[in-house]
């Protein structure tokens, strides 16, 4: 499955939101609202989901779908 | 002390979601003691409940802040939704600053504490939901009210066993009197019906273990009487100063005019057999509200079905009350949807409150036998009575007194 598709999926499923909200461009924390204990909920289950190691850090700087994907990338590369 | 008003009611119960709901159900004599269905809970000596099973439908909490909270939260936002709403108070028009929230609280979320503390010794640490530290713990509604609404105002949250609601109202009315906020959101909610907090209160010994008749299992002050049943849901009530709520219009329900809190100091469980330590709290109760005991028409009782419990209440009520008491419209409407525990003494003020709007005190069920006689309890079924000024009893484990005067504008 697509990275991108999967990561909206996960990000839908846990925090309720539509789909189609989530949007490539669209920031977790500026637009989706998401907090600091939803952020780490987060960053848990796409750890699960693609069997890598992610920084909550990392991910909360840089929050947009896009960057999650290019993050979840490169550590998929490495 | 200043008296303030109660201008806006929200109950979620057993019995009814929403006042007018609450209220005929109450006034049928229904009981709504079922056995569990939430889960497998045969196994336990006492397995009946009042159970809630249609919050939802009058939820307005979005799925998603519903995964952060436990039902115990999750019924308080309903009920001050509910409270805000009748009362016709849009928090937008409000200086958050002056708003504040006191509840009581028993037990804790423990849905959500058993569930996430499985996955912690089942899948480690990682299975654990990042807000099992902020959902389960007692003051978890309050802070979830805060948020929801943006209140900034000063805010308490009261454990004091059962009489953690009363307690909460009591302490709210003395904050409003100091002039320092404008309003208070106050009550109590309880969630026990879970396997664990269920477990607890089992071990307590004084449920009924009455499971194959449920309707009939909580009789208080009844010969047959076998202990007290659990129930859930959540009361809140919107309260503000009198002043205030004449110049916005509000429809004044009713006025908290006295309070009046004492401990037996005798036993971690038990509460003293002489009932001298409620009664110098209703005497304070009484003292506050500048009321006589003549005055007092009608007195909602604790009644937890427990011969110690009954008998050292109606000790207190008749050293304060005297030969007088025999005149005086008793009862323990819980009875029909169960205790529930923190949050029973707000319920018990809603139902005051309703009982001098209407003129009808609601029944004592199953109370058919009484252990004590001579005594003008309302059994059975509801009773026409002009009630201008309540005693609303609450006590909780260990012999915690908390009593409230409310009475008509």
């Amino acid at each position: 499955m697509d990275i991108k598709v999967k990561v909206k999926e996960v990000l839908s499923n846990l925090l309720k939101v539509k789909i189609e909200e989530l949007k490539d461009e669209v920031s977790l924390i500026n637009s989706i609202g998401v907090d600091s204990t939803e952020m780490v909920e987060s960053v848990i289950a796409l750890e699960k989901s693609f069997a890598v190691k992610l920084s909550p850090k990392e991910i909360t700087k840089n929050s947009t779908i896009d960057d999650i994907v290019n993050n979840i990338q490169s550590k998929l590369a490495q | 002390m200043e008296k303030i008003a109660i201008t806006g009611i929200g109950v979620v119960s057993p019995s009814g979601i929403g006042k007018r709901q609450f209220w005929a159900n109450l006034k049928s004599g229904r009981s709504f003691i079922k056995e569990i269905t939430r889960f497998d809970a045969s196994l336990y000596p006492s397995h009946i409940a009042g159970q809630i099973d249609d919050l939802e439908k009058y939820s307005h909490i979005s799925e998603r802040l519903l995964k952060k909270i436990d039902a115990f939260s999750h019924m308080a936002l309903v009920s001050s939704e509910l409270a805000l709403q009748d009362a016709g108070i849009d928090i937008k028009n409000e200086d958050p600053s002056l708003v504040g929230i006191f509840l009581g609280n028993a037990i804790g979320g423990w849905l959500y504490a058993e569930t996430e503390l499985r996955d912690l010794y089942l899948e480690g640490r990682e299975g654990v939901s990042p807000y099992m530290a902020s959902a389960w713990f007692p003051a978890a509604p309050q802070g979830q009210v805060s948020i929801y609404y943006g209140i900034k105002g000063f805010s308490k949250t009261i454990v004091s066993d059962r009489a953690s609601s009363s307690m909460a109202l009591g302490y709210a009315r003395k904050v409003l009197a100091k002039n320092k906020l404008n309003m208070i959101l106050a009550g109590g909610m309880e969630a026990p019906v879970t396997p664990y907090a269920l477990l607890c209160c089992n071990t307590y010994g004084a449920l009924s273990n009455n499971n194959a008749n449920p309707a009939a299992a909580y009789r208080p002050f009844d010969q047959g009487r076998s202990g007290f049943v659990i129930g859930e849901g959540a009361g809140i009530v919107v309260m503000e100063n009198i002043e205030r709520a004449k110049k916005r219009g509000a429809n004044i329900l009713g006025i908290i005019s006295g309070y009046g809190t004492s401990c037996d100091g005798v036993d971690r469980i038990n509460c003293a057999s002489d009932g001298k330590e409620l009664a110098r709290a209703i005497k304070i109760a009484l003292a506050d509200a500048k009321a006589n005991p003549e005055e007092i028409d009608y007195i909602s009782l604790d009644g937890l079905a427990v011969e110690l419990w009954d008998d050292s209440e109606i000790k207190a009520l008749k050293s304060v009350f005297g030969d007088n008491l025999k005149n005086i419209p008793l009862s323990c409407p819980k009875s029909m949807f169960g205790n529930l525990l923190g949050a029973s003494g707000v319920l018990d003020m809603i139902i005051a409150l309703l009982t001098m709007e209407h003129g009808l005190v609601t029944p004592t069920i199953n109370l058919e036998k009484p252990a004590l006689n001579n005594l003008n309890y309302v059994a059975r079924e509801s009773k026409e009575y002009k009630v201008n000024k309540s005693l609303i009893i609450s006590r909780g484990r260990g012999g915690i007194n908390s009593v409230l005067v409310v009475e008509k504008l």
